[in-house]
């Protein structure tokens, strides 16, 4: 494993919760590694698998789709059609050859700034650890 | 079993003057079977049931919306009727559908039929179709649960086996899309291959944009596939499309504990969700 | 051809202090479609604007993306920037190089410049996508549709009506009033419930904005906000109001008697009935379920089988304005309102549930609601409080606390919130009545934390003498004439008995049956125990997320009678707020349907939360989703869903994000 490999995580976070929750984690000077790109989206139902699978044909190390906790999204319903998305799409890329540990799916409140950054943090560590992607 | 079938076309085609009868008829190779359209109720000796008569013939109904038709329909393919009604693509009432208890069908190669029954039918649960107006033999009992052992076998690999084994597999593709066009499932106007603004997959025929087209068909299809094989049969070449699938359908199956095409009315996974549900979530 | 400018903030040192700005603008340079890119100290402030402005100007931008804090904070601000330049709002992007990147990468100023630059870099990517995008004007329609006639929805039906605009107020029993009219004081300030509240409900009656609609329902709900069509039901009454002046002869005369709802079944009321004595309007309904002339009408359409039922007809015969009207039917009445308030309160919970307590089962374990109807000098004891059974004066009055509140075992862990309270009040009231009785109060908690509650639950304590037992009971049996309740002394840690005369369950607060419904007619949230979800439980109590409906008091959660005045008002306010312009305008970022892509499956019409989806058939007779952008609130959830990708989201389309990725690799 070289030691200059370094992750490339693209991150889908929805504007009311999860991209809150990181705005929340540098406006309380949280630190986490600088591999993530953040795309904004209204919602974490707006992600399409589509967008998941093109980042990871691109070269991305790890895909982060976060929205907000079950229960309290803003359009009422996405995160639930988010997490069926998902939950069908990793095991699905992982029997492909994708470890599913590289397609995380979290729920990040607009109050979660410490979590969004620790997210960020082990999510980047278990991918340096998985080294790059063998395809 | 033919002539029942015949007879039950013939009859609903006299009720049905401007009606189709879509079915099967022997090929010109006398030996295996290919789709046929009668118009004409005088026709309906061309008609033929046998173990060659593999042809999903539900697709051609897209074609056939506004008109009656009756179709001549196994198991597998009368899972695709009602896949079709449940998406809002046909009338229900427009369609005479003469259901067939299934033998298996058989493979044919190069004017030999094989002596095996295809793999998907040795998989085969229901043997009765899940539809019809009329059913065609005798009502067979269901084979008692899923064999997923192909399945099983791929996810038994280590991930870089698993990932050489399906780059060589979809390396193959020369995106002729003869899946998606047999496939009953894949019916939009216009494909997401087709859209070039945004282009989500290159239209070459290479490693990259072979993933991203064969991984997208078969993420439209999860829950939808309804395991008829047809993508894997006219593949020219012979990737194993239904081992793709089949992860989709038994995750389906684990997930939402829904099995496509079983009725035209339950609302399929992707269009509904339970509040409490928590699909495995990975650290 | 797009022309794109970058403009990338310092931020003080905020930004500066943890990257290279200089390196930052001359990768933007470079950027496709990139014609200017410059930084500048505070890109908010007023000349930092200013700058914007002329450079759009002087390069021709029709691109602009700022590079500062998170579009969260400033998108409005530059949004107004951009468009005073001449420019389409809509034709900026914002790339959030401060609190996720300078602010969090503060320890490697390499890495976070890199970072930003790829930043911007996605952003001149999907901003090239951007198009012009134009808010719509909806007109609104300044009615007011109140649905639920006690307190609360009276108190939004007057402060809406005072505000100049009409209101019709909905309410599915024979009178209004609600939960209040059968009270007979209230904590702590012991008002008597109907005099406070009759006024109300005449005022109601008398206004001229406001038109009361009772013994009704809601049909069905189509529309949106300022633009609602809604049917409503008038179910039958039987009796022409047109004609009836209420003079209550009927009523008077009527022979067949039935338990009244009114008085919890402690009283019979007659089939011909006002609910009482000052309902609104003082005229009745007829009961047909008990009615013996609705009987004999029945007995002769089943083709008169068994014994023939008297024919009755007093109340028609006797009626001195000819206002019994046998064949009236339910009517259909349909109204157009710009906004909805729901107000439909509470009932009682059942305590005949609780078997462990004898409810049901013994006359003189009662809840709390039928103790008010006792010592409510109008109700069907006349204001004497007596044992059900014997109608003998109770010496020992148990209380039993969270009687279906608090208790797991019942399915019903929330407090009820007025409880602890009404139970202080019925001891003190119970010592008015009678000086000599003595009353036990078996609680959990005393809960009393409104204004002036605390020192009330002391002159319980104090001036009535109330003996609190901190247990929760176990069981309530009859022994003889007396009721035994077997409970826990927790804070002396041992069992008590006490033997009481009568008991008194205080049951808690549960929504009205058919409230779930009525919320999904609305198409409103609502929790496991039915009680309606507002928009934000702190900051946006009496919205929900449907626009344009509303919701106030005890309808969305156990609540006293100041809190729902406070929140009818409240709701009047938002809808007097709602009606102070003629148009509403609405959010742009809405979704699309591409007609000639779409296939009809309707997956995106299953997934929307808003209902904003709707099919129409084509001139080629195909049928396709067709979206309403005035419901569309720009979730996007119809776009994932979408296969042929048919539908996209103006403002996050599929292509804006998709080169969002791809510049990635780029």
């Amino acid at each position: 494993m070289e030691l200059t490999y370094e992750p490339r995580i693209v991150g889908f976070l929805c504007n009311w919760c999860s991209y809150a929750g990181a705005d929340l984690a540098g406006t309380s000077r949280t630190n986490y590694p600088a591999n993530i790109r953040i795309i904004r989206v209204p919602c974490s139902g707006r992600v399409d698998p589509l967008f998941i699978v093109k980042a990871f044909q691109l070269g991305a190390d790890g895909v982060l789709v976060a929205g907000c906790h079950p229960g309290d999204c803003h359009y009422s319903d996405g995160n639930y059609h988010t997490r069926r998305r998902v939950g069908l799409l990793r095991p699905f890329l992982d029997y492909l050859g994708l470890d599913k540990a590289r397609l995380r799916l979290e729920w990040v409140s607009a109050s979660e700034g410490k979590r969004f950054s620790e997210v960020v943090l082990s999510f980047t560590d278990t991918l340096i650890k998985m080294g790059p992607r063998s395809s | 079993m033919i002539e029942i079938i015949r007879n039950k076309a013939k009859e609903w085609l006299e009720k049905n003057e401007d009606g189709c009868v879509i079915g099967y008829e022997r090929a010109s190779d006398g030996m295996t079977a290919r789709p046929v359209f009668i118009y004409e109720p005088h026709m309906m000796g061309k008609l033929i049931f046998d173990e060659t008569c593999v042809h999903n013939l539900s697709k051609y109904l897209l074609n056939r919306r506004g008109t009656r038709t009756a179709v001549v329909v196994k198991p597998c393919d009368s899972r695709g009727i009602n896949l079709l009604i449940n998406e809002h693509q046909l009338d229900r009432d427009s369609i005479y559908i003469i259901g067939v208890v299934c033998p298996g069908m058989k493979e044919s190669h190069f004017g030999r039929i094989e002596d095996h029954p295809l793999s998907k039918c040795r998989r085969c649960l229901h043997h009765t179709p899940a539809v019809y107006d009329v059913l065609v033999g005798e009502p067979q009992p269901e084979t008692a649960s899923h064999d997923y052992s192909d399945v099983a076998r791929i996810e038994g690999m280590s991930l870089q086996e698993r990932n050489a084994f399906w780059k060589e597999q979809f390396g193959r593709c020369i995106r002729c899309y003869g899946c998606r066009q047999i496939c009953i499932g894949c019916y939009c106007q216009e494909c997401f291959v087709d859209e070039l603004d945004p282009l989500w997959v290159g239209i070459r025929s290479c490693p990259e944009d072979n993933w991203i087209w064969n991984i997208g068909r078969a993420f439209h299809l999860s829950a939808r596939c309804i395991s008829c094989g047809e993508c894997e049969r006219v593949c020219p070449v012979g990737i194993p499309l239904m081992l793709a699938n089949r992860k989709l359908e038994k995750e389906s199956a684990d997930l939402f504990d829904f099995e496509p095409g079983m009725d035209a009315a339950t609302a399929p996974p992707f269009a509904t969700f339970i509040k409490e549900e928590t699909l495995e979530k990975v650290e | 051809m797009a022309r794109v400018g970058v403009f990338i903030c310092h931020c003080g040192t905020n930004i500066s202090g943890a990257m290279d700005i200089t390196r930052v603008v001359e990768a933007a340079r470079k950027m496709p479609m990139v014609v200017t890119a410059s930084d500048n100290k505070y890109t908010c402030s007023e000349p930092g604007q200013a700058s914007v402005r002329q450079a759009i100007a002087d390069n021709k931008l029709n691109r602009v993306v700022i590079a500062a804090c998170s579009p969260r904070m400033h998108e409005p601000t530059f949004r107004k920037a951009v468009a005073a330049a001449g420019l389409n709002p809509y034709l900026l992007e914002i790339a959030n190089i401060r609190e996720q990147c300078s602010w969090v990468h503060a320890h490697d100023r390499k890495k976070a410049t890199d970072k930003a630059i790829e930043l911007v870099k996605i952003a001149v990517a999907k901003v090239i996508r951007h198009e012009p995008l134009y808010p719509r004007e909806v007109p609104v329609t300044k009615r007011a549709l109140v649905i639920g006639g006690g307190i609360t929805g009276i108190q939004a039906a007057l402060d809406i009506a005072n505000a100049g605009h009409e209101v019709v107020l909905l309410e599915q029993e024979p009178t209004i009033g609600g939960r209040m009219a059968q009270l007979d004081k209230t904590f702590p300030t012991l008002d008597c419930s109907a005099c406070i509240l009759t006024p109300k409900m005449v005022d109601v009656a008398n206004h001229p904005n406001i038109r009361l609609i009772t013994y009704a329902e809601i049909k069905e709900v189509r529309g949106f906000v300022g633009n609602f069509k809604v049917e409503i039901m008038q179910k039958a009454r039987k009796v022409d109001h047109t004609k009836c002046t209420g003079c209550g002869t009927c009523w008077q005369k009527c022979p067949e008697k039935s338990p009244s709802e009114f008085d919890l079944g402690l009283g019979n009321r007659p089939s011909i009935y006002i609910p009482f004595a000052q309902a609104v309007p003082a005229k009745p309904v007829i009961d047909t379920d008990h009615c013996r002339y609705i009987k004999y009408l029945q007995w002769v359409a089943d083709g008169e089988q068994g014994k023939k039922p008297p024919e009755c007809r007093i109340c028609e015969k006797i009626c001195p304005t000819g206002s019994i009207a046998w064949d009236q039917e339910p009517q259909t009445i349909t109204e157009e309102f710009g906004a909805v308030v729901v107000a439909t309160g509470f009932q009682v919970y059942d305590h005949r549930h609780y078997e462990e307590y004898g409810g049901g089962a013994y006359p003189d374990v009662i809840s709390g609601m039928q103790l008010e109807r006792l010592m409510n000098a109008s109700g069907p004891t006349g204001g004497e409080i007596i044992r059900p059974s014997d109608g003998a004066h109770p010496k020992t009055v148990a209380f039993v606390c969270c009687v279906g509140s608090r208790d797991q075992a019942k399915g019903r862990t929330y407090c009820s919130k007025v409880c602890c309270m009404y139970t202080a009040k019925h001891a003190i009231m119970l010592k008015e009545h009678d000086p000599h009785v003595q009353c036990y109060i078996f609680y959990i908690d005393v809960r009393a934390g409104g204004k002036d509650f605390e020192e009330f639950y002391l002159r319980a304590l104090d001036d009535a003498g109330a003996i609190y037992i901190k247990g929760r009971p176990s069981k309530i049996y009859q022994d003889g004439k007396k009721m035994i309740v077997l409970g826990e002394d927790a804070l002396m840690g041992r069992p008590i008995e006490v033997a009481a005369d009568l008991v008194v369950l205080a049951t808690g607060m549960e929504p009205r049956t058919g409230a779930d419904r009525l919320a999904q007619k609305l198409n409103i949230s609502y929790n496991t125990y039915h009680f309606l979800v507002e928009a934000h439980p702190k900051l946006r109590p009496v919205e929900t997320q449907t626009d344009g409906i509303f919701v106030a008091g005890a309808c969305v959660g156990p609540r006293d009678i100041p809190e729902s005045v406070a929140q009818g008002s409240a709701a009047a306010a938002k809808v007097v707020g709602l009606f102070s312009r003629d148009a509403l305008v609405t959010d742009p970022v809405t979704s699309v349907v591409n007609r000639d892509r779409c296939i009809g499956c309707l997956l995106c019409i299953a997934v929307c939360p808003y209902k904003a989806i709707d099919c129409e058939t084509t001139r080629d007779k195909r049928v396709v989703a067709v979206v309403n952008e005035s419901l569309c609130k720009g979730c996007g959830l119809c776009v994932g869903a979408c296969r042929p990708k048919a539908v996209d989201l103006r403002g996050f389309t599929s292509q804006q994000i998709l080169e969002e990725v791809n510049s990635l690799w780029s």
